[in-house]
């Protein structure tokens, strides 16, 4: 079983960069050493284990993808959805995006269905924001999340 | 009939967020259109006080989208301050890496931001107006199209050391020299990259003739344009003198870019956040002035690489003798600068000096001030910072490209919505249309930020008291 982890978001702008906290952390847990730098070179494969970091979801994403069997989307969300960490399976389909250059998982995926006639099993694992600011430390009530969504995306892969 | 206001917010596919508000008259016709750039970033302040060094690394945070042009043009400005022009094959690898830039963000613009309008169609289903939906209609096309951009993408990341955010120009010069396998696996892409935008042109050029109408009613207005060129006036992307040229395609100046507060001022609006920049001996609005493609072909009487110049003859010949003022061929220019991206990373590639370890000059003589300019996919970018004796910095100013155009996109919504919508009745397709007014200057205004769920299309129907009528969002 190949599984891919892959963070995106803009580690500049405090909670929007979430998700490399998040596969920091998965990557701990998993007794991996994370990175120095979200910058750093990425893919970095583990095993059975790849783990990835983006600013964005692009188009070229969407080939690698089809040699995963299960794949976990890590992102930010802002108040518009109730749950602190939000878990939500994800399926080939596209999605209306006001802005192409950050594709949703699920248009990725499809892009990939199309390109492999087939798409990895695939999650999507999303921690409220709370500030984005200019910074790259997370908030509090962001940073106590880590943690939890990290035990989320562990169990899944059980 | 009662007066109406149609907002849409944000603009679809461009990078970063707009709004565009459509006021009604109470005959239901269009009076007038005005795009918003409703972000504030603050960059110039928050500058102040850091080390000129820091500058290149500090800057491309600006934008995700097009970081190497920040990155590549607070170089050149810290060349200035430091007094310490960079080695020619210092240069020569940093135009390489523009060159990457400007083909991946071309090719990305063409294929998957402006094709869905221009091979599925304006009025096209929005379900399928996609780029998914073009993949499902040409998938084959498609394919090539992603691997122009990630042939872009690899050069800059070869460089750069990094996909995102390079560590690569430094004061003075770059911090790494080219290696000879670099080069080959850099070349072994050239054939097919250059192979797709000549299928992209040819798509344009199709797609034009067929909808010549089109072409001829959407957003064609006069300005002047705006951009770098050599002694020759030959089109520039990295580096040159700066010319502006008049509605009438005669030059009204040429001038170094370090100059260009002698030329160029900035009006401001208070329903926008994006300034408007103007030449000032004609004022605003008459000093109005495109950027980008479609300026820099205007503005260029050739290009220094075969099958590019031969496409600008072809680009010239739509309206010879004058500029061509069609929003919609911005499309063909954007191709056609792609193409000599393309020919000129191999021209690069086959320089000499393009292996050479001298690559910094660390003989400094400290300036107060210093000015970077470059070419950037969407326009002319400047950076221009002022710094103690320390090289600390004390101020900053920045024009971005999509400043430049600020105008010229704001009259294209508004020519485009009095165009094609003449009642209250308004379709999804017409919408799209002033949206494409946009696009079709690829504008970045620089968001960067993206949660789950954050941004929904909403347009808003109001009437001029502002009582909300109609929502409709497209989520």
């Amino acid at each position: 079983m190949k599984y891919l982890f892959l963070g995106y978001g803009n580690l500049d702008r405090q909670d929007d960069g979430v998700a490399w906290h998040l596969l920091c952390e998965v990557m701990k847990r998993l007794n991996y050493p994370p990175p120095d730098l979200a910058e750093d070179e990425f893919p970095i494969a583990h095993g059975e284990y790849t783990f990835d970091f983006q600013l964005q979801l692009t188009p070229e994403l969407a080939d690698p993808l089809g040699s995963f069997d299960k794949v976990c989307f890590m992102d930010a969300h802002t108040g518009n959805i109730a749950d602190e960490i939000h878990l939500e399976k994800i399926t080939p389909e596209y999605q209306p995006s006001p802005l192409t250059h950050h594709m949703t998982a699920s248009t990725v995926l499809s892009l990939c269905e199309v390109l492999h006639h087939h798409a990895p099993e695939a999650i999507l694992v999303s921690v409220r924001g709370y500030e984005f600011k200019f910074t790259r430390s997370l908030s509090s009530p962001t940073a106590a999340l880590i943690a939890p969504a990290a035990d989320t995306i562990l169990e899944w892969i059980k | 009939m009662v007066a109406q206001k149609i907002t849409i917010e944000p603009v679809t596919r461009i990078e970063g967020h707009a709004k565009v508000t459509i006021r009604l008259n109470d005959a239901g016709k269009v009076e007038h259109a005005y795009l918003h750039v409703n972000e504030f970033r603050g960059f110039e302040k928050f500058c102040e006080g850091r080390m000129v060094f820091e500058m290149p690394l500090i800057t491309p945070r600006i934008c995700g989208i097009c970081p190497v042009s920040h990155h590549l043009a607070s170089a050149k400005a810290g060349d200035a301050i430091l007094g310490a022009p960079p080695p020619r094959p210092a240069s020569l690898l940093r135009e390489l890496m523009h060159m990457g830039q400007i083909v991946q963000s071309h090719g990305m613009h063409f294929f998957e931001l402006a094709g869905p309008d221009l091979l599925l169609g304006f009025d096209c289903d929005p379900a399928t107006r996609n780029v998914v939906g073009l993949l499902q209609a040409n998938p084959d096309l498609t394919v090539k199209a992603i691997n122009l951009r990630k042939w872009g993408q690899e050069i800059i990341a070869t460089l750069g050391g990094r996909r995102i955010h390079p560590v690569f120009a430094v004061p003075g010069g770059v911090n790494k020299s080219l290696k000879k396998e670099e080069r080959e696996y850099i070349l072994s892409g050239y054939d097919d990259a250059v192979a797709t935008i000549k299928i992209g042109l040819d798509i344009i050029k199709g797609w034009a003739e067929a909808n010549m109408e089109d072409i001829n009613k959407f957003a064609v207005f006069p300005t002047g344009y705006f951009g770098l060129v050599d002694p020759e006036n030959a089109l520039e992307l990295y580096d040159g003198q700066i010319r502006l040229i008049g509605a009438d395609g005669k030059q009204l100046e040429k001038f170094e870019p370090s100059h260009y507060l002698d030329y160029i001022a900035e009006h401001v609006e208070n329903w926008s956040y994006l300034k408007f920049p103007y030449y000032k001996k004609l004022g605003f609005p008459g000093g109005v002035y495109r950027v980008g493609p479609l300026g820099r072909l205007n503005n260029s009487d050739k290009i220094t690489t075969p099958m590019a110049n031969e496409e600008l003859k072809k680009f010239k010949a739509i309206n010879p003798g004058r500029p061509v003022e069609n929003t919609l061929y911005y499309h063909y220019a954007r191709l056609i600068e792609c193409l000599y991206a393309a020919e000129h990373v191999k021209d690069l590639l086959d320089d000499p000096d393009i292996f050479s370890t001298d690559i910094l000059n660390t003989c400094h003589n400290p300036q107060p001030q210093g000015v970077g300019v470059i070419e950037a996919p969407r326009g002319t970018l400047i950076h221009h910072y002022w710094a103690d004796e320390q090289g600390k910095i004390e101020k900053v100013n920045l024009i971005v490209s999509t400043g430049h155009n600020n105008w010229a996109m704001c009259e294209a919504v508004d020519s485009v919505a009095k165009t094609y919508i003449t009642g209250p009745d308004v379709r999804e397709g017409l919408l799209n249309r002033v949206e494409a007014a946009v696009r079709a200057h690829d504008p970045c205004l620089s968001c960067s930020t993206h949660a789950v769920g954050q941004m929904p299309i909403t347009i808003e129907v109001r009437d001029p008291e502002d009582n909300l009528i109609q929502t409709i969002s497209r989520d």
